[in-house]
């Protein structure tokens, strides 16, 4: 297996609304990627990663941008999709079939995939802060995390956001406003949750012989990806866990040969601020029971760029946004936010209820 | 599947049961996933566990709903008392399709 490398990352700004049709918005950060010493002769493979159902719009955001790559198609697997792009690039290229893939995210805050509406078993409380909403209150129940807890979360990743020139979100929130915030369903709060809007991302993958001519190229390490269902009722068994993300997170660990205790800076799924802390635990950052009282640690820096709290949550951008954001600190380009000597990163991403869950792991 | 939402819209709750090894399709399928033969409707047992609740306070989604386990499938039901505890028995009183198009499985305390 060929080894695969991270050399080039853009991330629009994030907007409630960019003015922007969603491939225009596409195009965004793909073309700073080529403005900056990147020629779209080079890429062989064009994957777009989006719930929005246009139609063929990979292949239409490759013609706009004037490439004629190998392989170009979309990916939705809804709040992963990103990540499971990466996934599928990093396949290509491992295998040989393509030297270098580019992985666009692009999202409107009004994609039908803020919804999953096939999904039954949720009875007439089917939006995801409702499941999120009984994952926080068995884990309060079990083990006693605390409201506060949560809302500090939210505190942390505002204050990293306000960092993040590319983030929805500019200003520092404290404690009290999110404490006394509008209850959106108990205990989760407005300030708890994430909000959708138009963002893009993209990454450039490519093979170990092109990241030679690289200075410091960015390794992906390791990709562990599982799919448990994609209802709610069938994603997990203890509802104090995403057990798609223990999964994930293990093969992610095995195949980089790494532990927990390796990682410098991690990009989590923050949507809502439990899944932030279920994260400490399921990644084994935290015994399990004890992510309440990890949200003050200051060992790993967890979500630097503001996370999905911070910047927003473009579903489909998400996962790409959250490499992008790790590739950066390990490259030393995270400008204001820069995790002094990183050297390994971690994204953590899920979707629908962790129903399906991605750990990467990638390393300078 | 649409026969299940068919039951479901005059307040029936079948469940899609395969017609080989009667393994439960949940969420309703025409298939069993685990023997992948054919499903057909059939009734089962209504009263469950509630395993979790909260309440919504969103505009047009307030209440109080929680996950319950039932007849070895899970679904999250709405309720209409405050006065509930986790662990506690609950019966499906009545199912259907609301007028926004969602699905709804109301539930009781089997003693109130």
């Amino acid at each position: 297996m060929r080894r695969v490398a991270i050399s080039s990352w853009a991330t629009s700004k994030f907007a409630k609304d960019s003015g922007m049709s969603l491939l225009e918005l596409a195009c965004e950060p793909c073309a700073e990627i080529l403005k900056n010493g990147v020629s779209g002769k080079e890429i062989d493979a064009v994957l777009f990663s989006s719930c929005a159902t246009d139609q063929y719009s990979s292949t239409i955001i490759s013609e706009m941008l004037g490439m004629r790559p190998k392989v170009s198609h979309r990916i939705d697997n809804l709040c992963n999709s990103g990540t499971n792009a990466v996934t599928s690039a990093f396949a290509m290229i491992a295998s040989g079939l393509c030297d270098s893939a580019l992985i666009i995210g692009a999202e409107k805050a009004d994609s039908p995939g803020n919804k999953l509406l096939w999904d039954i078993t949720r009875g007439s409380f089917m939006f995801p802060v409702h499941w999120a909403a009984i994952f926080a209150k068995a884990h309060m129940r079990k083990h006693g995390t605390t409201e506060e807890q949560m809302a500090r979360v939210s505190v942390k990743n505002h204050k990293n956001a306000a960092r993040n020139p590319q983030a929805l979100f500019k200003k520092e929130v404290t404690l009290n406003e999110v404490m006394n915030s509008k209850k959106i369903a108990d205990p989760i709060k407005l300030l708890d949750c994430s909000a959708p809007c138009d963002g893009a991302s993209a990454v450039l993958l490519v093979s170990e012989g092109k990241a030679k001519k690289l200075d410091n190229p960015v390794w992906i390490k390791g990709i562990g990806q599982q799919t448990n269902s994609a209802s709610f009722a069938n994603a997990t068994g203890d509802l104090t866990t995403i057990e798609a993300a223990k999964r994930a997170a293990r093969y992610a660990f095995e195949m980089s040969r790494t532990n927990p205790s390796h990682i410098d800076v991690a990009e989590l799924h923050d949507a809502f601020t439990i899944l932030e802390i279920l994260a400490y635990e399921d990644l084994g950052f935290s015994k399990k029971g004890e992510g309440g009282r990890f949200v003050d640690q200051h060992e790993i820096a967890i979500n630097p760029r503001g996370g999905i709290i911070g910047c927003g949550h473009p579903i489909g951008t998400t996962g790409v946004a959250q490499v992008a954001e790790v590739a950066s600190q390990l490259a030393g380009k995270a400008g204001r936010r820069q995790v002094n000597g990183c050297k390994v990163g971690l994204v953590h991403n899920l979707a629908a209820a962790g129903s399906s869950a991605t750990v990467i792991i990638m390393g300078a | 599947m649409q026969e299940f939402i068919e039951h479901l819209k005059k307040g029936e709750f079948r469940m899609p049961t395969c017609t080989s090894c009667g393994g439960k399709a949940w969420p309703p399928s025409h298939r069993c996933p685990y023997c992948l033969s054919k499903t057909s409707l059939k009734k089962i047992g209504t009263t469950g566990i509630l395993l979790e609740f909260t309440s919504s306070h969103i505009k047009g989604k307030e209440g109080i709903f929680g996950l319950v386990e039932m007849s070895g499938i899970k679904l999250v039901g709405s309720f209409g008392t405050g006065h509930l505890k986790e662990g506690m028995k609950v019966r499906m009183k009545e199912c259907g399709v609301g007028s926004d198009g969602t699905a709804f499985y109301y539930f009781m305390p089997t003693k109130a």
